[in-house]
């Protein structure tokens, strides 16, 4: 059996007194895409954030492979660096940063710890543009500081600019339907579409199915209460759809 | 009923009544026999005590025989230089730019010891006036060379109507114990449009002590930017009048300042007729016990009314130790008016980090993306390229100098 | 009010009503301002050691009182007024004024039968029950409980017996420090030291009376505790002291409300009000200040110089201010907390207006010390007329504060051209993980929003009124319900004459 992209063990996790994560277990292989689904608050993005490093969470049991290295023991930029990416709900604005700035850093910074060497400025350039037309980027939006201003579908859309110039192993992906209209939706969507790789998995996680229609997952898992109550094909997010998240409380109980 | 307690004097104030007497200024060596160098009691200096920050004051400058190369170069700018209070002869003034000479101080009078010392001690002024639009960066490279010094010198600039310049002043030196007061008089015209950054470069022994005093009249539109990333102890005090319609200041300022450096900007401006603006804004970065002082004062005079001034001050703390002390006022008498102060102090935002991190930046080049990125506010507006290449350079070279 | 005496011999034809209705639009509105008739025992004018003794002696205190009273005295004497302050006054001169005046028929009544009905009917008259059966017949369950302050005497305070039953104290000071030295002497002047500031130390010297209260351990007041504050007698100063102990894991709500008759000399009141909140204990002090504010041209009217301070001594305790200031001509104060305790709180709300020729320079300090403290500053200031209306304001962290946080935010409102409005906000932070938040506008109300209200039909005034209210608002929802209603009231009252 070939190494999973990524692999949960036990995953327990708590910000202050409160558990959040009660157990996750996940097994992601090579090129496979995972959903996840659960009302607000069930704990899926705090699991997103618990994968890519915030020091706001206390982890109190269990362990995370990426590629069969260790995560947990990593800050958030060694994660990177390893091939972790998440891509944030909430994209945060840098303002003083100009886009093209951070994002020349952003891959240097991975090349020099991977141990290649830095970009050339005419090679940074042709690639920047390359990922940029197919989302609809265009430079002056680049030269803009990070985030700042942006509408939601620009700030989507950066973050999946910045997903394919990374070229991570692992793509996690946080209500990136959230905040985007239709056609903004197809356009991410798409964009994420045309990174999906035999070699790169990705975990979807949202709160509607709509976002499936586009995306269409390997398998679904249902998140309630901390951790996957169910598992199953595609068809278990129309089947969530239909009949909401109650059927599935305290299932793993 | 009760008397008014003597002021005990020190060192530093000795040595100053001494220098003031030899020059004939008996009025402001009487000054300060009376009431001493201001405490935290003068609200002025409420942050920046200089009874207790300024123990010794040396021996008054004499003509400097060597200079050491310059603190900041701008490619293209045309170069004036002061050194130790002596008005140094320059090379062919650009079209537009007429130099020259006057006799003693430039500032107004007001009720300020800095002030009052460099009326009485600035043998005389440096005068440009600008008949009309001066394309180089104007540069004065003001400096104390030699053994420990106090030296005073002051600058007096016109711009007429309509005209446009950019004025960088630089303040440098030997590394020395010396202590700089300087002056500068900005009168703007109608319409005028000036840009003036002063940068204090000196050596961590110097103190230094800056005073700008800008007059405002219709429609002139003043950019400034106060960089202080030299002396151990430095203030500058900016003193903007809007004294006509349409008048607009950009009144910016930062205090760059690492363990045992304390810096202290003090803006007091006046909005004195109906229709002027002004948009101050300062940042303060800390790190070591380094110590930032930032005071503000807004003044709304009756009648002034429409004005619209708002005034922000942000402090970035880099270590535990650091203090950032900030102090901004409004003080209003016209009720028609839009005004404001913020004031916001923390360390950098962990989720701002969080987020380069996770996108492969080491925590520390994501720390030193954030902290330019703070101040980048300060030095995008500056059109001239080479001119804030300079100043990113300056910026740049305090953050990667821990 | 003006007396009829005072009016012009009527003219034939003209009618008693339409004369009161033009007299009203002429007086000052300040409804507060009348006298009650009642025979005072005073001190001998005007200060000297001799008055503290006078004055230690006429409340049966102990040695040790009076000593401490002489020493501030003697500290008093070395000391100069402050002068920072953004107010402007003639000097008050202490040797012709009054230190002690008290009702002669009940310096220490024992049941509400044996207080002066004249003293009564005065605090009907302010809006101020004081009688239990009263309340108790008109209402289910009493709510406050008033301790009631004449001049330089408590005269009475009410439902003691109730408060007792679950081991609050709750009487005036001078009882305190007669039946409860232990409290005070350990307590008294641990917030605010004796030689503190200049009024402070005067008021240590020479205070007559206040209010004193003792939450013990674990106990949630059962009703809202007030005290009512009265100047009566002419050139007489007023000096409160007033000390609240909140014990551990205890909760207690208290008001206070003044007023004074209307003079055209200036008096004085200078008090002292301490705090101590213990572990997990809070505090919610409200004030509606309507001291007599001088009038039109500025005569008369009371120099407000109040020091008052809480000391959030134990980890988690919290105080919160909040205080409603309309009246005295002068006002210099600044309700603060010492965030001591580990994750301890302050708050601190006030609306100020100013008008006529008052001045105001009112606000807080927030000093964290303790280990994650926060402090909520929310500041509403009004200016009207020909008022200065200043904003000041300290917020600081210490080195070992670490994680403090503070908001402040500032807000002035000018109606008219002849006042001012200010703002002097000092922000210290010592401590690299401190994160201190400020901001300050300054406005004045849009004719939009007024010609709104006015196409709706409301005059200028009640637009006014109707758009400070909604101004203050977020200071307003701090006050208890009691005082809501009629702070509102108080607020048109004290804007009217400010437009037009």
């Amino acid at each position: 059996m070939t190494t999973p992209i990524l692999e949960i063990r036990n995953l327990h996790a708590r910000i202050e007194d409160r558990e959040i994560l009660k157990g996750v277990n996940l097994i992601i292989p090579p090129g496979e895409v995972h959903a996840v689904m659960g009302r607000n608050g069930s704990g899926k993005s705090t699991l997103s954030y618990v994968l890519a490093g915030k020091e706001d969470y206390e982890i109190t049991e269990g362990e995370v492979l990426l590629d069969g290295e260790n995560l947990l023991d990593m800050d958030p930029s060694e994660r990177a660096a390893a091939g972790l990416f998440l891509a944030f709900q909430y994209p945060i604005e840098i303002p003083g940063v100009a886009t093209m700035t951070f994002l020349k850093a952003a891959m240097n910074a991975q090349r020099k710890a991977r141990g290649e060497g830095e970009l050339s400025t005419p090679d940074f350039m042709r690639a920047v543009k390359t990922a940029g037309t197919d989302l609809h980027i265009d430079t002056e939006m680049l030269k803009r500081p990070l985030n700042v201003g942006f509408s939601g579908g620009e700030k989507k859309r950066a973050e999946v600019l910045q997903m394919a110039l990374l070229q991570p192993k692992m793509c996690i992906l946080d209500e990136t339907d959230s905040g985007l209209d239709i056609d903004a939706l197809q356009v991410v969507s798409k964009g994420v579409n045309a990174l999906r790789a035999a070699n790169r998995s990705m975990l979807v996680i949202t709160h509607y199915q709509r976002l499936l229609n586009h995306i269409v997952p390997d398998v679904v898992h249902v998140f309630s209460d901390g951790r996957i109550v169910e598992s199953g094909d595609k068809d278990l997010a129309l089947q969530l759809e239909a009949k909401g998240y109650a059927d599935f409380d305290g299932a793993a109980a | 009923m009760r008397q008014t307690m003597p002021v005990r004097l020190g060192a530093a104030e000795d040595t100053l009544i001494a220098q003031l007497k030899s020059v004939g200024a008996d009025a402001t060596a009487e000054r300060i026999t009376v009431a001493g160098l201001p405490t935290r009691r003068v609200e002025s200096y409420h942050y920046t005590d200089l009874k207790t920050l300024l123990r010794a004051v040396p021996p008054l400058a004499q003509a400097a025989n060597e200079a050491s190369a310059p603190a900041l170069r701008v490619p293209g700018a045309y170069q004036l230089m002061i050194a130790n209070g002596v008005i140094q002869s320059a090379s062919t003034a650009p079209a537009g730019i007429i130099v020259g000479k006057a006799d003693g101080g430039v500032l107004s009078t007001r009720d300020d010891i800095l002030v009052h010392l460099n009326g009485a001690l600035a043998k005389d002024s440096l005068t440009l006036t600008l008949e009309s639009s001066v394309d180089p960066v104007i540069q004065i490279d003001r400096r104390i060379e030699g053994e420990a010094a106090h030296a005073a010198d002051s600058l007096k600039v016109f711009v007429a109507d309509g005209a446009s310049a950019t004025i960088l002043e630089t303040f440098s030196g030997s590394d020395a114990a010396h202590v700089g007061n300087h002056a500068t008089y900005v009168a703007l015209g109608k319409n005028a449009v000036l840009t003036h950054i002063t940068v204090d470069l000196s050596a961590r022994a110097t103190s230094h002590f800056a005073t700008n005093e800008y007059h405002l009249a219709e429609g002139a539109k003043l950019r400034t930017l106060v960089i202080h990333a030299g002396a151990g102890l430095s203030r500058t005090q900016l003193f903007p009048r809007y004294e006509g319609a349409g008048a607009h200041g950009d009144i910016t300022g930062l205090n760059l300042v690492s363990d045992g450096q304390h810096a202290d900007i003090t803006m007091d401006a006046t909005h004195a007729v109906p229709g002027t603006s002004s948009q101050p804004l300062f940042k303060s970065i800390a790190r070591g016990r380094g110590k930032a002082v930032v005071q503000g004062k807004l003044v709304v005079a009756r009648d002034a009314q429409k004005t619209d001034a708002k005034f922000m001050h942000q402090g970035l703390m880099l270590s535990d130790e650091a203090e950032i002390l900030s102090k901004p006022e409004l003080e209003i008498y016209a009720d028609d008016v839009v005004c404001g102060h913020g004031s916001t102090c923390g360390k950098l935002d962990e989720d701002s980090l969080f987020y380069l991190m996770s996108r492969g930046i080491p925590q520390e080049e994501a720390e030193t993306m954030l902290v330019r990125g703070f101040l980048e506010e300060l030095v995008d507006p500056i059109e001239d390229a080479a001119l804030a290449e300079a100043l990113h350079g300056v910026i740049d070279g305090w953050l990667l100098g821990k | 009010m003006a007396d009829y005496d005072d009016i012009p011999t009527l003219k034939e034809n003209i009618d008693r009503a339409t004369v009161d209705s033009v007299l009203a639009l002429d007086v000052d509105k300040y409804k507060y301002g009348f006298e009650t008739a009642i025979e005072s025992d005073m001190a001998p004018k005007g200060l000297s050691e001799d008055t503290v003794r006078f004055i230690s002696a006429k409340k049966n205190e102990p040695q040790w009182m009076l000593d401490w009273r002489l020493e501030a005295y003697r500290r008093w004497l070395t000391m100069t007024e402050p002068t920072w302050a953004k107010v402007h006054y003639p000097k008050l001169d202490l040797q012709d004024m009054y230190f002690y005046a008290a009702p002669k028929s009940s310096p220490a009544p024992k049941s509400l039968d044996e207080v002066d009905p004249a003293l009564i009917a005065m605090y009907d008259k302010l809006g101020v029950p004081l009688r239990e059966r009263e309340i108790l017949a008109g209402v289910e369950r009493p709510n406050v409980a008033v301790d009631a302050v004449m001049d330089s005497v408590s005269v009475v305070t009410t439902f003691r017996e109730e408060l007792s039953k679950v081991g609050i104290i709750f009487c005036s000071i001078s009882e305190a420090i007669r039946e409860y030295p232990e409290l005070v002497q350990k307590y008294l002047a641990s917030v605010v030291p004796v030689s503190d500031n200049y009024y402070a130390t005067l008021n240590s010297a020479v205070f007559t009376d206040g209010s004193f209260v003792y939450i013990p351990k674990g106990v949630r007041c059962p009703m809202e505790l007030s005290t009512y504050f009265r100047i009566n007698e002419k050139k007489t100063g007023q000096f409160e002291r007033t000390l609240i102990i909140a014990e551990a894991d205890s909760y207690v709500s208290y008001l206070e409300g003044c007023t004074a008759p209307m003079r055209d000399e200036n008096q004085l009141h200078a008090a002292v009000v301490e705090l101590v909140a213990l572990e997990n204990a809070e505090i919610k002090y409200s004030t509606v200040q309507n001291w007599y504010p001088g009038d039109k041209d500025g005569k008369g009217g009371i120099y407000n110089f109040v020091t008052k301070r809480g000391d959030c001594r134990g980890d988690n305790s919290k105080i919160s201010w909040t205080q409603v200031e309309t009246g005295s001509a002068i006002t210099w104060k600044y309700p603060s907390c010492i965030l001591r305790g580990d994750g301890s709180r302050g708050e601190f709300y006030s609306i100020a207006i100013s008008n006529g020729y008052q001045q105001v320079d009112s606000g807080t300090k927030m000093i964290h010390l303790g280990k994650n403290t926060s402090s909520r500053i929310i500041a509403k200031g009004i200016a009207a007329g020909f008022s200065d209306n200043t904003y000041r304001g300290q917020v600081s962290a210490h080195a070992k504060a670490k994680g403090a946080r503070n908001f402040t935010q500032c807000d002035s409102l000018l109606i008219g051209d002849k006042c001012g409005a200010h703002t002097v906000p000092y922000i210290e932070s010592r401590n690299g993980t401190a994160v201190f938040e400020h901001e300050a506008t300054t406005s004045k109300i849009s004719d939009d929003q007024m010609f709104y209200c006015q196409q709706r039909g409301l005059s200028e005034e009640e637009a006014v009124a109707l758009i400070v209210n909604g101004f203050v608002r977020d200071v307003l929802q701090h006050l208890p319900m009691e005082f809501m209603v009629e702070t509102q009231k108080l607020i048109s009252i004290s804007l009217e004459g400010s437009v037009g």
